[in-house]
C-alpha cells in the first residue's frame, strides 16, 4: 500500500493528445475513481500507471518511486482488466496463486494466501475449476482475487463491473469496496458511470478530453461542479444561459430574471446550472416562484418528474418525491399551470464557455 | 499382360484418372489427332514443321497432350485395358519405346500405312515404332583445360581428377560406356561397376539434373563429361566451353520414337501423322534449333550444320547396336547399384 | 466412408427430431475424401502387394515381399531414417524462426501489416523447383554466400555449400517456414494480449510470460504447425533432389525413383505407404506428447 502520485502525465498518439498533463496524487489506503465519457483517455491513463503504455511526457511515482520507465512487471501494481484476462490455461487457483509463485512465495504460504484470496471473493469451493467454467460474475470474482492476493502497492481496476448485469454489478461494487476498506488498498478505479464512481470512491477525477475537468469528493463534485460538463456529467443539472447583470441576479437568454449568488462573477456572461432534484413544484399559479405550464409527467417510482415549460420559453425539469395520494400534485398532468420554486443558494453559476452533456436545459 | 484381371480393370481406370495430368479433351475420330509429346521448342518445332505445313492442308486439327515422359508412360500403362486412349501418337525415347512396347501396347507400323518408313536408316528402325530424330552419346570436353579425348577410356585419367561430371538422369549411359570400355558389350553391362567405381575414386561428380551439369562446365568446376551430341550443340550455342569428340568404341544412338498406340481414338491420324514426321522437309527443321538429326536417309541439312550435330558414314558404322531388352530387364538393379554404389 | 456420414446424419436427424444442418454438411466433404484420398490410396495399396517383373511390369499377386525388401534393407531404413532426421530437425527450426516472427505479425498494429503477411506468403507462390534454382544462386560454389565469404576472406577456397545436407535443411526450411509462421500467427493472434499484460503485471518478465502464457496457450498453433511442416517435410521431393544433389536420399525422391525411372509400382507403391504410415505415426507421436505435457503442466502448476 503506497501513495501514488501522477505529476503531469501526458499521452499523445501522433497529433492526437489522449491524456494530456494529468496530475493526481492518490493517498494511501484512497480509492479514486477516474471518471469520464468513453475515449476520454481514462484506460490510457490507467495503463501508464501500470506500465504497459509509456508516456510522452510525465512522471509516475509509486510509495515515493519513480517508475515512469520501469516495466510493468517491477511496478508492484494489481490490475483486474476489463475483460478479466485470466488465464484460461490455468484452473482458479493456479490463477490467483502467478503472482505469488512470481514474487517466491513459499508454497505452503501461497497455498494459505490463495485459500483466504478465495474465500473472501466467495470462491473457495470453484478453485479447481476452469475459467471457462465459471460465470461472468465468478470471473471477475477470480480476477479481483488474483490481484489482492499479492497486495499490490496500488490496485487498478479498469471498469471492472462493465460486463455484469446490473444487480450483478450492483453486488460486485459493493464487495469491491468492502474488500478495499478492509485492505487499505490504494485504488484507482476506472468507469464511465457517475453513480458508479459516486457511490465507490473517496475522490472522483472527472476527465474529458484527456484533461482533468474537476478533483474533488463526491459531494463536492455534485455539490459544486466547477464546470457545465462536470455539472451535467455527475447527477444531472438544468442549465440556463444568460448574464449577470448586476450583483445577486441573473437574467436568462429568455429575460426571466433570477436572484443568484454571483460571489466570484462579474457582470455579464454565464450560465446557471441547478439540479432538478433542488426544484419545488406547487400545483397552480403562486405569487412566489416562476411560473410555466407542464410538458411531461414521467413516474420514476420514488421520484416523479416534471418537465415543465417556462412562460419564456425556456425549459426545467424538476424532481420530487412521488406525491402521496390526496397530494394536490398528485393530479397535475401536462398542460396544468405550476409554480417552481428553489433555494436561491442552490443555484450555480459556471462559466459558460463549455456545453454540457445534460439531456434537457434552459436554451 | 495375360494375368492382369477383370477386377483390376476398374483400379487401372481409377488409377488412371487420377494419375493422369488433366489431359486433352478426346479427340472424337473425324478430323484429329492427339500428339503425346514434351512440351516447349519440341512442341513448337513439331506444330510449324509437321503439323502446320502437312496435317492443316489435310484438315487434320493436331492437338498436343504437353508432359515430361514419366507421365506419359503412366498413362499409357493406365490406359491400356481401355477400349479408347488418350493418345494417337506417343513420343518417347528409345528406350522408354521399347519398355512400352514390351507391353505390347502399340500398332506396328507398315509401308501400307507409312509409306516413308521405307526411307528410314536401318540401323533406327523398330519393329513397334517409327524414328522421329536422333542424335548419339559421345564425349564432351573443354578444349581450353584438356586434350581431345579419343576413347572414353580417357576421362578415367586421373588428370582429370575430379573434372569429370555425370548427370544422374543419364545413369544407364554411363554403364553402359563403363562396361563397353572393361570387357563388357551392350548385352552385358557387369564389367560396369568396377570400372565406374574406379571414377568414383577419381572424383567423379554427380549432378541432380543437366541443367546442374551445364552449369558446373560453364563454371568450369567440371571439364568433360558424357552426353547426346544434340545437347552438347545446344550448350555450345548457349556459350558452354565445351566441344564434342565421338569415341573410337562408338557412339550409341538415342532415338526419339514414336508410336500409335493399339487404343489410338484416330488411329488412321496418327498414321497420317507418322508418314508426315518421315517427309524430308518436315525432319530438317529439327536440326537447327535442337541438334537432332534426321531419321531418313533422303533429308539432307546444311553442310555446316551436319558437321556439328550429325555423324559420318563411319561413325554410323560404329554406332553401338543397343540392347534394348537387356537394357529394360537390368535397369532397376543397374538403378538399384548406381544409387546405392556409385552414389552412395 | 461417406455412407457412414450419410446414415449418421439421417439418423441423428431422425432422433433429434430438430432440422440440424450440420451433418449433412459434412457430406460432400465425406465424399469427395472418399474419392479423391480413400480410393487411390486402395489402389495404391494393392499395387503394393503386386510383384514387380521388368518384362510384364506388374504382376497380380498377394505378397509382402516389397514390404519385406524395404525392411530388411540397411539402405532404404537410412533413406527412411535420414528423412525423419531432416524432417524433424527442418520442423523444430522453423518453429524456432516461426514464433518470433507470427508473434510479431500477431501483435503488430502497424499499418504494415498485411504487407507484412503477404511478404511472408509471396514464397509460396513461388514453386519449389524455382525457389531451389534461387538457393543455387546463393550456395554455388560461386554463389552469393561464398562470393561473400570470399569476399571477406575468410576462407579462401569456395566452401561446399549445395549438394549437402545442409543446403536441404535450409531449402526445406524456407519451404515451410510460412506456414508454420501463418499457422502460429492466427493462434497468437487469438491469444488476447491483456493475457500476456496480466501476467507481466502480476511480476511475470518477458521469458516467464512466454515459458508461462504464451507458449502453453498457442500450444495448438505449434502442434498444428508442426504437424503440418513435419508432413511436408516428410515428403519434400524438389528441394531434397535439387539441393541434396543425387547422392542425398530422402523417401520422396526415392519412391519417385521406383515409380518413374525403373516403372516397379509395387515397390514405389510399397515406398508410398511407408512413408505414409510413418509419417502419420510420428505425427500421432508428436502430437500427443505435446498435448500431454500441455496437460502435465496444467496440473503440476497446481498448488495443493
Ligand atoms: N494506440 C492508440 N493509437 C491512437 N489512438 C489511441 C490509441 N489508444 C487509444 N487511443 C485514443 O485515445 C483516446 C483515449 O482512449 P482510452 O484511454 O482507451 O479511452 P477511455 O476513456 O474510453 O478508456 C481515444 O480517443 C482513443 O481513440
Ligand atoms: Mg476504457
Amino acid at each position: 500500500m503506497s501513495e501514488l502520485v501522477l505529476d503531469r502525465l501526458r499521452k499523445e498518439y501522433g497529433s492526437f493528445v489522449a491524456v494530456d498533463d494529468v496530475s493526481l496524487h492518490v493517498r494511501e489506503g484512497e480509492l479514486v475513481a477516474l471518471l469520464g465519457p468513453s475515449g476520454c483517455g481514462k484506460t490510457t491513463t490507467l495503463r501508464m500507471i501500470a506500465g504497459f503504455i509509456e508516456p510522452t511526457a510525465g512522471r509516475i511515482t509509486i510509495g515515493g518511486r519513480d517508475v515512469t520507465w520501469d516495466p510493468p512487471y517491477r511496478r508492484d501494481t494489481g490490475m483486474v482488466f476489463q475483460s478479466y484476462a485470466l488465464f484460461p490455461h490455468m484452473t482458479v487457483a493456479q490463477n490467483v496463486a502467478f503472482g505469488l509463485e512470481m514474487r517466491k512465495v513459499p508454497r505452503a504460504e501461497a497455498e494459505t494466501r490463495v485459500r483466504r484470496a478465495l474465500d473472501l471473493v466467495r470462491l473457495g469451493h470453484l478453485a479447481d475449476r476452469l475459467p471457462r467454467q465459471l460465470s461472468g460474475g465468478q470471473q471477475q470474482r477470480v480476477a479481483l482475487a488474483r490481484a489482492l492476493v499479492v497486495n499490490p502497492g496500488v490496485f487498478l481496476l479498469d471498469e471492472p463491473l462493465s460486463n455484469l448485469d446490473a444487480k450483478l454489478r450492483l453486488e460486485v461494487r459493493v464487495e469491491i469496496r468492502e474488500l478495499q476498506k478492509r485492505l487499505g488498498l490504494t485504488t484507482v478505479f476506472v468507469t464511465h458511470d457517475q453513480e458508479e464512481a459516486l457511490t465507490l470512491a473517496d475522490r472522483l477525477v472527472v476527465l474529458d478530453h484527456g484533461v482533468v475537468q474537476q478533483v474533488g469528493t463526491p459531494e463536492e463534485l455534485y455539490e459544486a461542479p466547477a464546470n457545465l460538463f462536470v455539472a451535467g456529467f455527475i447527477g444531472r443539472s438544468n442549465v440556463l444561459r444568460g448574464r449577470v447583470v448586476e450583483r445577486g441576479r441573473f437574467v436568462t437568454e429568455a429575460g426571466l430574471a433570477l436572484a443568484v449568488p454571483t460571489d466570484g462573477f462579474e457582470p455579464g456572461a454565464a450560465a446557471l446550472a441547478l439540479r432538478p432534484e433542488r426544484i419545488t413544484v406547487i400545483p397552480g399559479a403562486a405569487g412566489n416562484g416562476v411560473s410555466g405550464r407542464v410538458a411531461l409527467v414521467t413516474y420514476l417510482g420514488a421520484a416523479t418528474e416534471y418537465r415543465v415549460t417556462l412562460d419564456g420559453g425556456e425549459s426545467l425539469t424538476a424532481s420530487m418525491a412521488t406525491p402521496r395520494p390526496g397530494d394536490p400534485l398528485k393530479r397535475v398532468g401536462a398542460g396544468d399551470v405550476v409554480t417552481l420554486t428553489w433555494p436561491a443558494e442552490t443555484c450555480r453559476l459556471l462559466a459558460p464557455d463549455r456545453g454540457a452533456p445534460t439531456d434537457e436545459g434552459g436554451s | 499382360m495375360t494375368r492382369m484381371t477383370i477386377g483390376r480393370r476398374a483400379l487401372v481406370g481409377a488409377a488412371a484418372g487420377l494419375l493422369a495430368a488433366p489431359g486433352v479433351p478426346r479427340a472424337q475420330g473425324g478430323g484429329r489427332c492427339v500428339v503425346g509429346t514434351w512440351g516447349g521448342d519440341y512442341q513448337d518445332l513439331l506444330k510449324a514443321n509437321i503439323d502446320d505445313p502437312l496435317m492443316k492442308p489435310q484438315g487434320i486439327e493436331v492437338l498436343y497432350d504437353v508432359a515430361v515422359a514419366p507421365p506419359r508412360k503412366t498413362k499409357l500403362l493406365a490406359e491400356r485395358m481401355t477400349r479408347r486412349g488418350t493418345f494417337d501418337v506417343a513420343c518417347l525415347s528409345d528406350i522408354d519405346m521399347f519398355e512400352m512396347a514390351q507391353q505390347n501396347l502399340f500398332d506396328e507400323p507398315t509401308p501400307d500405312l507409312v509409306p516413308n518408313m521405307r526411307n528410314v536408316i536401318p540401323a533406327l528402325a523398330k519393329r513397334y515404332a517409327l524414328p522421329h530424330i536422333y542424335s548419339g552419346k559421345v564425349i564432351l570436353y573443354n578444349p581450353a583445360k584438356m586434350a581431345k579425348p579419343r576413347s572414353y577410356n580417357d576421362l578415367w585419367d586421373p588428370k582429370l581428377r575430379g573434372r569429370v561430371g555425370l548427370a544422374d538422369g543419364l545413369y544407364m549411359q554411363f554403364i553402359e560406356t563403363a562396361a563397353l570400355i572393361n570387357g563388357g558389350s551392350p548385352s552385358n553391362f557387369e564389367p560396369a561397376k568396377k570400372k565406374l567405381l574406379e571414377l568414383k575414386a577419381l572424383g567423379a561428380k554427380v549432378y541432380p539434373s543437366n541443367e546442374a551439369l551445364a552449369a558446373a562446365l560453364k563454371g568450369e568446376e567440371v571439364w568433360a563429361t558424357i552426353m547426346w551430341l544434340a545437347r552438347g550443340f545446344m550448350w555450345k550455342q548457349a556459350g558452354i566451353p565445351v566441344e564434342h569428340a565421338v569415341p573410337e568404341e562408338g557412339a550409341t544412338p538415342i532415338v526419339f520414337d514414336k508410336a500409335v498406340p493399339r487404343n489410338a481414338p484416330n488411329k488412321a491420324n496418327g498414321w497420317k501423322w507418322m508418314q508426315a514426321m518421315l517427309e524430308p522437309s518436315a525432319q530438317a527443321g529439327f536440326a537447327a534449333r535442337m541438334g537432332y538429326v534426321p531419321t531418313v536417309r533422303n533429308a539432307t541439312l546444311p553442310e555446316d550444320l551436319a558437321k556439328q550435330i550429325s555423324f559420318t558414314e563411319a561413325e554410323q558404322e560404329k554406332f553401338v547396336k543397343i540392347d534394348y531388352q537387356y537394357i529394360a530387364d537390368n535397369n532397376a538393379a543397374y538403378l538399384d547399384w548406381w544409387t546405392r554404389e556409385f552414389k552412395g | 466412408m461417406a455412407r457412414a456420414a450419410a446414415l449418421a446424419a439421417a439418423r441423428s436427424g431422425r432422433r433429434a427430431g430438430a432440422f440440424s444442418l450440420g451433418p449433412a454438411l459434412a457430406v460432400p466433404a465425406a465424399l469427395l475424401v472418399a474419392a479423391f484420398l480413400a480410393a487411390p490410396l486402395a489402389v495404391l495399396f494393392r499395387y503394393s502387394l503386386n510383384r514387380y517383373s521388368p518384362r510384364e511390369f506388374m504382376i497380380d499377386a498377394v505378397t509382402a515381399e516389397n514390404y519385406i525388401r524395404f525392411f530388411t534393407d540397411a539402405y532404404f531404413i537410412g533413406v527412411l531414417a535420414t528423412t525423419v532426421q531432416v524432417a524433424a530437425v527442418c520442423t523444430a527450426v522453423s518453429l524456432l524462426f516461426a514464433f518470433p516472427l507470427a508473434y510479431l505479425l500477431a501483435r503488430t498494429d502497424s499499418r504494415w501489416k498485411s504487407a507484412l503477411v503477404i511478404a511472408v506468403v509471396f514464397p509460396l507462390m513461388v514453386g519449389n523447383v524455382v525457389r531451389a534454382a534461387g538457393w543455387m544462386a546463393v550456395l554455388g560454389n560461386d554463389g552469393i554466400v561464398n562470393h561473400a565469404l570470399l569476399g571477406l576472406g575468410l576462407v579462401t577456397q569456395p566452401v561446399r555449400l549445395m549438394y549437402t545436407p545442409f543446403a536441404v535443411h535450409v531449402g526445406i526450411i524456407a519451404v515451410v517456414l510460412p506456414y508454420m509462421i501463418l499457422t502460429l500467427q492466427s493462434v497468437i493472434e487469438g491469444i488476447g494480449r491483456d493475457v500476456e499484460e496480466a501476467a507481466s503485471n502480476l511480476g511475470a518478465g518477458p521469458i516467464t510470460v512466454f515459458r508461462r502464457v504464451l507458449l502453453p496457450l498457442s500450444l495448438p498453433g505449434v502442434i498444428a504447425g508442426s504437424t503440418l511442416v513435419f508432413i511436408l517435410c516428410m515428403n519434400a521431393y524438389a528441394t531434397p533432389v535439387l539441393l541434396g544433389g543425387p547422392q542425398f536420399k530422402m523417401m520422396a525422391p526415392a519412391l519417385y525413383d521406383q515409380f518413374v525411372r525403373t516403372t516397379n509400382w509395387p515397390f514405389g507403391a510399397a515406398l508410398a505407404f511407408i512413408l505414409m504410415v510413418s509419417t502419420l505415426v510420428l505425427t500421432v507421436i508428436g502430437t500427443t506428447v505435446l498435448s500431454r505435457r500441455m496437460h502435465h503442466r496444467r496440473l503440476e502448476a497446481a498448488p495443493r
